[in-house]
């Protein structure tokens, strides 16, 4: 893990604009009370941003919403200087779900391949032809993450980390400019978190995207992350998180 | 007798059941009376059964070695088996559930991603679902019927009545199967800014494509039984021959021929699709089917 966090950070000299600012943002569900009120928060090219609160806090919801898949129910998003999420170029945004939205029926390199979807052409997407430039970034992605010997194998036949890796590698591929990702490094071993960090952290300062991470250990988003946010009391925290003062479980 | 009769009724509160009981009987007598059903037409009734079976056995298997000089289209095989009116038949009725099966299966993918409320906006998978049930609405006999009177008498008939009604039974289990697709998948390809046509085909569809696959195969069987009562009505298949051998000249022993040949047939698609399809159920326990699985529930 130390080894991923040598990796230097871009200087915010390169461009200090952020690329996604919530000003009073309110999430929830309608007709409920809302989730989170009064989001103020920015986020640069480059950086990895830790996410933390405790369960049911409203982190994956937060995401969901960054990913444009829940609306906002007040205050203002600007994303990549568009002022409504789903206007957000395509590809731009890539999204880890908790339970990672891998097609399991399908194979390691089908999966990672889908990261590439939003750059094919339409004829390429109509006759399932991807380029060979895609197909070379899918296999690089693979060899990323150290599953070249399963690259033809059903996930449904992978492990809990192998599916992790294979998720980070489709947005290795995809290269977008906003990696939302939802507890991907959750219950993996130390070589296997390792691996998958250190993609992220190639992501972030190799291409300049900007990472959001849910996670629940303090070490690692420590070790990991450039600065550490809090879901706290219905809205977000950049001071010391409490749950970065809580003992390592 | 006031009293029993309340005791009668402190019965029927502490029992229901009976009170349910007895108000069924009485509606089904009461609904047997409404469409004269009776002693006189069942005593009738059993009596025409006898006189077919007696006619029906034993059955005459003529259906295979003879040769149909008659048959719709005309038969060129040489061999009189090749051109019995129970190989034939056979074929035909195959013929016409494979076609229809693969034609219904062609189009009613592309509509089951539009009525998946997980795939479509609202008001268009409302307008594919009324489109479905309106297909299914009318069985498959009522659809040969229809384009026996449009195409005339033939296979013809049968592939395009079946392939209607397959568009809209397999469209719905699909669009079932498709709803069923775990939200993950299809929320990461949202989130990418995928189109809908794009996430149905690369994520939904391929994440759902062991039922799918299931679905298909289930349909065909389908298709090869119904493909007989469809002849019935003139659309081809074992029916039609059948309903030749019934209509003018009551030769209950061939027909009973033709239905211990199809319910052959069946018994063996039957247990090949099985076997196909539990190779894409979804099972930790993926047992090797057997013969009886055909006839009897599986444990």
């Amino acid at each position: 893990m130390s080894e991923s966090k040598s990796i230097p950070a871009p200087s915010q000299s390169e461009d200090s604009s952020p690329i996604l600012t919530l000003s009073g943002v309110s999430i929830g569900f309608p007709g409920e009370p809302h989730l989170l009120t009064g989001i103020d928060f920015e986020a640069h090219a480059g950086e990895v941003i830790g996410l933390v609160g405790v369960s049911g806090i409203g982190k994956t919801t937060l995401l969901r919403t960054l990913a444009g898949l829940l609306p906002h129910t007040a205050g203002e998003v600007e994303i990549f200087g568009f002022d409504d999420i789903r206007s957000a170029p395509r590809g731009s945004i890539g999204y880890i779900p908790q339970r990672l939205g891998l097609v399991h029926h399908q194979t390691v390199g089908y999966n990672v391949l889908m990261g590439a979807l939003p750059k094919a052409t339409r004829l390429q997407t109509l006759l399932s032809l991807p380029s060979s430039e895609m197909r070379e970034a899918t296999r690089s992605a693979i060899v990323a993450v150290d599953l070249e010997e399963k690259m033809l194998d059903p996930i449904s036949q992978l492990s809990g980390g192998q599916q992790r890796r294979v998720a980070v590698a489709r947005s290795l591929v995809q290269k977008p400019r906003l990696l939302l990702a939802d507890e991907c490094l959750g219950e993996l071993d130390m070589a296997t978190s390792e691996v998958v960090a250190k993609q992220l952290l190639h992501l972030a300062r190799e291409h300049g995207t900007c990472v959001i991470l849910v996670d629940h250990s303090p070490v690692r988003l420590k070790v990991l992350c450039d600065r550490v946010v809090e879901l706290r009391q219905g809205t977000i925290r950049e001071d010391e998180p409490d749950t970065m003062r809580l003992p390592m479980v | 007798m006031t009293s029993q009769f309340s005791d009668f009724l402190q019965l029927l509160r502490k029992r229901p059941r009976i009170l349910v009981m007895a108000g069924l009987a009485i509606l089904a007598v009461l609904t047997a009376e409404h469409l004269q059903i009776g002693g006189p037409s069942l005593s009738r009734g059993w009596e025409n059964l006898l006189i077919i079976l007696s006619e029906a056995f034993p059955p005459d298997f003529s259906v295979l070695t003879n040769r149909a000089s008659w048959a719709n289209p005309a038969c060129n095989f040489e061999t009189d088996f090749m051109c019995s009116p129970a190989v034939i038949g056979l074929i035909q009725t195959l013929e016409i559930a494979f076609l229809a099966t693969l034609f219904g299966a062609l189009i009613s993918l592309p509509l089951a991603t539009m009525a998946a409320h997980n795939l479509s906006p609202l008001w268009l998978s409302t307008m594919t679902r009324n489109l479905l049930a309106g297909l299914r609405v009318l069985p498959s006999l009522i659809w040969a019927l229809l384009f026996v009177i449009v195409v005339g008498i033939g296979p013809l008939a049968g592939v395009l009545a079946m392939t209607l009604y397959t568009i809209g039974y397999l469209g719905k289990l699909q669009y079932e199967a498709l709803e069923g697709v775990g939200k993950h998948p299809l929320e990461a390809a949202r989130a990418m800014g995928l189109s809908r046509p794009v996430i149905a085909r690369y994520f939904a569809i391929p994440e759902a494509s062991n039922s799918l696959i299931s679905q298909i195969l289930f349909m065909f069987e389908y298709n090869v039984r119904h493909g007989s009562v469809v002849g019935l009505v003139g659309a081809g298949g074992i029916g039609w021959y059948m309903q030749y051998y019934i209509a003018p000249f009551k030769l209950y022993d061939r027909v009973l021929a033709l239905l211990i040949v199809l319910y052959f047939t069946v018994v063996v698609i039957d247990f090949i699709s099985l076997r196909i399809r539990r190779r894409f159920i979804e099972s930790e326990e993926i047992r090797k089917p057997r013969w009886r699985d055909v006839f009897l529930p599986q444990r």
